[in-house]
């Protein structure tokens, strides 16, 4: 209980914190009200006043700058294909990327006995994503028939470049290039690999386990002892009993 | 020493009773519809899916349901807006009746835990002659006259007796603040994410598209965990330990047996009987048809979640994750 004099003494601390919340609340409303009667953010404003955003809606949902196609420098996928280097000098001199099939017109050139494969006698990793598995999907109505061109050849219609508009829109009406950076063949979170092809899943991913589990190390533990503590209690005596 | 027949004391409000039953009915919606598409592979999930008409539309009422409760959850703000109280404004958000955790739950979560442990018979210094041994040890390394040494060994006894003795709760435990805000979280986590992948061709024009990936596994991981708390732990809390068995109908009738909330919140009658407030918070019983209906629609919840709960973990290993 606070008496009377503390009550007094407090009295103004009170009255000058519910005079501010009230004050800033009502500015509040007041620029609320004030930005209603600005005229709206313009994009062709932005593309006058600063590079970096500059035809950035029309790169994105066209993929296109004039008359020539772009790939957006925000939009590098982020998952990397392992072996291959990344950074200042991605060019390897070893040709790795090359060899390893993402830039050719025909991706499955030279490989032996080709015709009688089935795609998921190699590629039974890219067998299990939502995509494949719960949509039904099957590989070549996304990825088309024979000759099926590398992922990042400059005609292939699975280059990010493009891919929104010839792959990804032939379901998802009005997909644009970001929208199209969703990796279909997600790796597995868990896996240490991933932190080096997807950091951001990875991480996140785990951040996520350590909430769930760090909530249930403290409260499974603590309900089941509550409930064999109350269980082996002795019975309280109630006002009926003596 | 109450009025005749009224045995109980008032503790949820009607509006309060119905946002915990809104939000009863869409979490076991979001819960049954997101884990028939999750388990859609297997038969138990086809099952659980045809209920709701199928994958297509477990997903359209999946939205749906989200907007509602987000758009509850908003609603829920506005009523905390309107139920502080503004006249001592900073002073009633830290009262015993304010949900806002304090630092004596803290205290009290350890002392509930000690006493679960049951530590002060296991200290009771009698046992395993621990009592002399300090009493040698003082002698030993303080020579100490027996007088002095007596007066420290009570001390010490003392100091024990206050961390072993059984917590006195107010109006609301901190399990119970801890299940109130712990929605303060999953559902601004699990509606944004929601949001996000429900107007995809929106939000991306935001966020880069990879981002759906990772927006993906945290709803995912969110929702599992809200839902193992919720039929696990706050089932258990709510129904089966002894104090609540076999249902703790407060939620439902708004009030709580007076006999029995002397027992578990002591500090919240007595501070009631001391302002000579409690009188006009008792109430009658429910009539036995009401009780009945709380019943029958606490257990058809209770079976909707072990049905999720068990049929969950028995098929998560024959889907793809």
């Amino acid at each position: 209980m606070v008496n009377k004099t503390e009550m007094r003494m407090w009295q103004p601390v009170v009255r000058s914190l519910r005079a501010s919340f009230w004050s800033v609340l009502g500015s509040l409303i007041w620029l609320l009200i004030l930005v209603t009667l600005l005229p709206n953010p313009a994009l062709a404003q932005g593309e006058m006043v600063t590079d970096i955003r500059r035809y950035r809606e029309r790169e994105l949902s066209t993929g296109y700058y004039e008359e020539y196609e772009v790939k957006s420098a925000r939009l590098v996928p982020i998952v990397s294909v392992p072996g291959i280097r990344r950074g200042l000098f991605p060019y390897s001199p070893t040709g790795a990327e090359v060899r390893i099939r993402t830039r050719l017109a025909d991706s499955h050139w030279g490989i032996k006995f080709y015709k009688d494969l089935r795609c998921e006698y190699c590629h039974i990793k890219e067998t299990r994503d939502i995509h494949t598995v719960r949509g039904n999907l099957t590989c070549r109505q996304c990825h088309g028939g024979e000759p099926i061109a590398s992922i990042n050849h400059y005609y292939s219609p699975m280059n990010p470049t493009r891919r929104h508009a010839y792959v990804c829109s032939k379901c998802h009406e009005g997909a644009s290039a970001s929208y199209a950076s969703y990796v279909i063949h997600a790796p597995n979170p868990a896996m240490l690999s991933t932190k080096e092809t997807f950091p951001v899943l990875f991480y996140v991913f785990w951040f996520m386990v350590a909430l769930a589990v760090g909530t249930f190390a403290v409260f499974l533990p603590h309900t089941a002892l509550w409930g064999l503590r109350e269980l082996l209690m002795k019975k309280e005596k109630t006002e009926g009993e003596s | 020493m109450s009025p005749k027949g009224k045995t109980r004391i008032r503790r949820f409000s009607p509006v309060q009773r119905l946002f915990h039953v809104l939000l009863m009915l869409s979490f076991l919606t979001q819960g049954a519809t997101g884990l028939s598409r999750m388990y859609i592979e297997t038969s138990w999930g086809k099952g659980l899916a045809s209920v709701f008409g199928g994958y297509e539309s477990c997903l359209t009422i999946h939205k749906y349901v989200g907007i509602f409760m987000i758009c509850w959850f908003l609603i829920h703000g506005l009523y905390l807006f309107f139920k502080i109280d503004w006249r001592q404004f900073p002073r009633s958000l830290f009262g015993p009746d304010s949900l806002l955790p304090r630092f004596e739950d803290l205290g009290q979560a350890i002392q509930h835990v000690a006493w679960m442990l049951g530590i002060d018979r296991l200290l009771r210094l009698d046992r395993w002659g621990f009592l002399k041994k300090l009493d040698d040890f003082l002698l030993r390394i303080t020579r100490l006259p027996p007088l002095n040494r007596v007066s420290y060994l009570k001390e010490f006894d003392g100091l024990l007796s206050v961390i072993t003795k059984p917590p006195r709760f107010d109006r609301w435990g901190y399990w119970e603040k801890f299940d109130y805000w712990a929605v303060f979280w999953g559902i601004p986590l699990l509606g944004v994410t929601g949001l996000i992948m429900a107007f995809p061709l929106f939000s991306t024009r935001f966020i880069p598209g990879w981002g759906l990936n990772v927006v993906f596994w945290v709803h995912r991981i969110e929702s599992i965990l809200a839902m193992c708390h919720v039929f696990i732990i706050h089932f258990f809390i709510a129904h089966l330990r002894r104090h609540s068995f076999p249902m703790d109908r407060a939620m439902f009738e708004g009030s709580v047996d007076l006999a029995a909330a002397r027992h578990e919140k002591p500090a919240w009658i007595a501070r009631l009987e001391q302002t000579g407030k409690l009188e006009s918070q008792l109430v009658a019983e429910a009539t036995p048809g009401l009780r009945a209906l709380f019943y029958i629609f606490g257990y058809a919840a209770i079976a909707v979640g072990a049905f999720l709960l068990i049929g969950g973990l028995v098929n998560s290993p024959s889907i793809t994750w």
